[in-house]
């Protein structure tokens, strides 16, 4: 046992001294921060709830036509602001003078099919914006349309939440946060064991009181004892931003679960293959025909963290032993397949 | 050119030799599970998967979609569920039925999305086109700039007619993932690229191959062309699966390809373990990746997209004309990163540099003095701080991102202090190594190099400003930025002193360099605040 452990520290504390565990810790802060930045950016620029907040009160739109058309009420609704105008050239008029976003033209005598003229300036960031706010009214107005075509629209009065953000942090920032680190250790396994290798160190190790499992354990071990520190980390610090997680030790030990997954059969991959760059690149593909195929089984590790996490009322511990049963199974075949690293 | 293609082939005929030993039945194994695996992950993997149960009953459409869960009940069944919390909402044919709490709410808002689509499915398919879709919109274009007479030749577009309920968002999401794919392989190939780096290093054969006669500009150029042709046949390939235009398509992509082999280029470079490799190679795919991306997103509603060559991929997917000014904004940083990435390889590329086994932050030091070396201190300080200035503005940018999640009283500090110490490092550390070697000594050749960096950074910074400027928007904001000439004298002087406090507390008065630069950052941080309270 006490070689195992040595071999343990030796790779933990070349982990700390190379600093390459910063980088690593880095680039997962850098993505959870930056995807959420992009969020935002999005939220503020594609979704119109939001840019009626900020910026909406100040749409003029210009309308030509009948006035008691319906669009104009449901535009007036959305918080927009119409002023009325009898012809084109009018409104174009005020529209150069700086006084008018855009301008919609209903032609007079519409049937059951009607054509509406939009004007809009000549800019992408301000057309599309407006193109964005009157989306809705005008989906509204082709309902009332169809109303009077007699065709019935159901589902038409739902409301709910804006869902981006909660959708976001349980399906995306979690998952990333809690398996990111599971990926790394996998790679690591295959860096540490290809090094060896490749450099011809293997045997003077063996040659210490250790099997070569008892090494490949060791280094597994390392890997996923990094990765548990990371998840922790983690959940510390989204508990911080007050995102409540449910069933957060099923989380971990899932976490813990996959990354084993992962480092074994990074291991296996490494014992075939023997060399980093072959190895690397077999892993990288295993792992997303592994996402893949859990994916359509419906036994996806991503989908049971978010599960867990939102307290799902179908989703236990039973969903993490699953992994647990398929972790034992991998290992068992690293047990036979090691020898091959020897010889 | 005779001696880079004989590297070239040597290159072939050693990935050859490497991939020999697999047998092509475990290849073909391989690349069935990568488009399988692309097959499956295309629809399934969705924002929310797996997020939401809904209880249904009676006639309601049939909801395929990946974030559902559907438990079919019956009316009583599903309400009790429902209060029980074990379904989050319960659809009674047409009647919605849900809880006052957020995760139902939010549950309804993901249902109202779905259902509205699928309800447009079924009027569309169960009446005549002109009364299920009864309402087109023509949109046109005015020029704002008409009445006041400029640009009255400007070609108006032509009338687009839209259907409301059946136009997509302008986000540009689709488009941005299938410009996406072009990137995912030229990152995988470059990742053998410094694969084949590392390879020759282990073995030493990289030492041979810098004995011979040839240059290590050829060794890098002959390396990279096999992965370059490889990486540009995938960008055709792509662009003739996804019906993109080819010639387009590679105009856009060949400068992106170059800049991320220059980047690529560089990991090899610094590696000690094989771990190092793995790192430095995961960080710099996600920050040129996110670099690539982010700005993408925003193609159509801000102009600074056109950062981003994606966004003119984004263009040419969505039929969008763009001009050679547009092209050129995103293409030249990156071709100019290439350029300096090649310059900084044919100073690094020998066996002693290669093969040292130091710190990081040494390593990168010896990197610094090996490129400013070879030429005169007066020249080589101020062409370092100017050549750096694409490069400070990504970190800044990156800055930026991570300051987005903190409390927004703390925002603005935390960007003020992280960007002055960025441009504090950038315009000392140039002087700092030199002096270290003992290349300058006196403490006025060291305030004369500060004052040179120092002027290399401003000219870079707002030529980077007025470039950006003027291509992107009109040019009423650049003049503003030059109208006060003499103000540009103020920023100057404050670059110098905050540079000249670095170098001289490093090298006269042997202060740690991380204690030099604290102490700079601190000045320009207060430099930097004072003009922002002055502005208010």
């Amino acid at each position: 046992m006490i070689p195992f452990l040595a071999v343990v520290k030796k790779e933990l504390s070349s982990v700390l001294r190379d600093r390459t565990i910063i980088i690593s810790i880095l680039i997962q802060l850098f993505i959870a921060s930056f995807s959420s930045a992009l969020l935002l950016g999005m939220l503020s620029l594609y979704d119109a709830d939001t840019i009626m907040k900020y910026g909406g009160a100040s749409i003029k739109i210009g309308m030509v036509g009948a006035s008691d058309n319906p669009l104009e009420s449901f535009m007036t609704k959305r918080g927009i602001q119409i002023t009325p105008f009898a012809t084109l050239t009018d409104a174009e008029t005020e529209f150069y003078q700086g006084k008018l976003n855009a301008i919609i033209l209903i032609p007079p005598n519409i049937f059951n099919t009607a054509e509406i003229k939009l004007y809009l300036p000549n800019s992408d960031a301000i057309s599309s914006l407006i193109r964005m706010v009157i989306q809705e009214p005008l989906k509204q107005y082709e309902n009332y349309l169809r109303a009077q075509n007699g065709i019935e629209v159901r589902y038409t009065d739902l409301k709910g939440k804006p869902t981006t953000s909660f959708e976001f942090v349980y399906s995306v920032l979690l998952p990333m946060l809690m398996f990111f680190p599971a990926f790394v250790a996998g790679s690591m396994t295959v860096d540490s064991i290809t090094e060896e290798v490749e450099n011809n160190t293997l045997q003077t190790l063996l040659s210490a009181p250790l099997t070569i499992n008892g090494t490949i354990s060791a280094k597994i071990t390392a890997a996923v004892i990094l990765s548990i520190i990371q998840c922790i980390a983690w959940m510390v610090l989204l508990w911080l931003n007050r995102i409540a997680i449910q069933n957060p030790v099923w989380i971990l030990l899932l976490a813990v679960i996959v990354a084993g997954i992962t480092s074994t059969s990074a291991a296996l991959g490494a014992a075939l293959l023997r060399d980093r760059e072959r190895s690397q690149f077999v892993y990288s593909l295993i792992l997303l025909t592994a996402i893949a195929i859990s994916t359509l089984l419906d036994l996806s590790p991503i989908e049971t963290v978010s599960r867990l996490a939102i307290g799902d009322y179908y989703t236990s511990g039973w969903n993490v032993a699953v992994f647990a049963v398929f972790l034992a199974g991998l290992y068992l075949l690293l047990l036979k397949i090691s020898r091959r690293l020897v010889v | 050119m005779h001696q880079i293609l004989v590297i070239a082939w040597r290159e072939v005929s050693r990935l050859r030799k490497r991939f020999s030993g697999t047998s092509p039945i475990t290849v073909i194994l391989l690349l069935a599970a990568l488009g399988f695996s692309a097959f499956a992950l295309r629809n399934t993997v969705a924002l929310g998967s797996g997020l939401y149960r809904v209880g249904i009953s009676g006639e309601v459409p049939a909801i395929q979609d990946s974030r559902f869960s559907i438990v079919t009940v019956d009316a009583i069944e599903g309400k009790t569920l429902l209060d029980k919390h074990i379904i989050d909402v319960f659809i009674n044919g047409a009647q919605v039925i849900y809880r006052d709490d957020d995760k139902s709410l939010y549950a309804v808002k993901a249902l109202k999305q779905y259902l509205e689509k699928q309800e447009l499915i079924r009027i569309g398919s169960s009446y005549a086109e002109g009364e299920a879709f009864p309402l087109r919109v023509g949109i046109n274009y005015l020029n704002a700039s008409q009445a006041s007479g400029q640009n009255e030749a400007a070609p108006a577009k032509p009338e687009e007619i839209i259907i409301p309920s059946l136009t997509p968002p302008p986000a540009p999401f689709t488009q941005v993932i299938v410009a996406l794919f072009y990137i995912m392989p030229i990152t995988f190939i470059s990742i053998f690229f410094t694969s084949s780096f590392m390879d020759e290093k282990i073995n030493r054969r990289l030492t041979i191959l810098l004995s011979a006669p040839i240059t290590p500009f050829q060794i890098m150029l002959g390396k990279m062309l096999p992965y370059a042709v490889f990486a540009l046949a995938t960008t055709v390939l792509i662009a003739i699966l996804t019906n993109g235009n080819i010639l387009l398509a590679l105009a856009i992509f060949a400068p992106t390809t170059l800049f991320i082999f220059a980047i690529y280029l560089m990991v090899p470079m610094f590696y000690r373990t094989f771990k190092d490799t793995t790192f430095i190679s995961m960080l710099v795919t996600t920050l040129t990746t996110s670099y690539l991306v982010f700005p993408a997103m925003f193609t159509g509603s801000n102009d600074l997209a056109y950062i981003s060559p994606l966004t003119l991929a984004v263009k040419m997917y969505r039929n969008e004309p763009f001009g050679w000014r547009e092209y050129l904004f995103p293409s030249l940083p990156m071709a100019a990163i290439f350029g300096f990435a090649m310059f900084a390889g044919t100073r690094m590329l020998n066996e002693e540099f290669l093969m040292g086994y130091k710190p990081i932050s040494r390593k990168v030091a010896d990197a610094i003095y090996l490129m400013m070396a070879h030429s005169q201190p007066y020249l080589s300080v101020p062409i370092w701080s100017l050549l750096m200035i694409p490069a400070v503005y990504m970190i800044q940018v990156a800055f930026l991102a991570f300051a987005s999640n903190l409390p927004i009283g703390m925002m603005l500090g935390a960007i003020l202090i992280a960007s002055a110490f960025v441009e504090e490092v950038v315009k000392s550390i140039g002087i700092v190594v030199l002096a270290e070697h003992g290349v300058v000594t006196s403490t006025r050749n060291i305030i004369v190099l500060a004052f040179l960096s120092a002027l290399g950074f401003l000219i870079g910074e707002k030529l980077l400003l007025l470039v950006s400027i003027s291509i992107v928007s009109q040019s009423s904001i650049s003049s503003a930025l030059f109208s006060a000439g003499i103000f540009l004298l103020i920023p100057l002087f404050a670059h110098f002193t905050f540079t000249a406090i670095v170098t001289v507390l490093r090298t006269k008065v042997k202060l740690p360099y991380t204690v030099a630069l604290t102490a700079g950052t601190l000045v320009h941080f207060f430099y930097n605040w004072y003009l922002m309270g002055g502005m208010r």
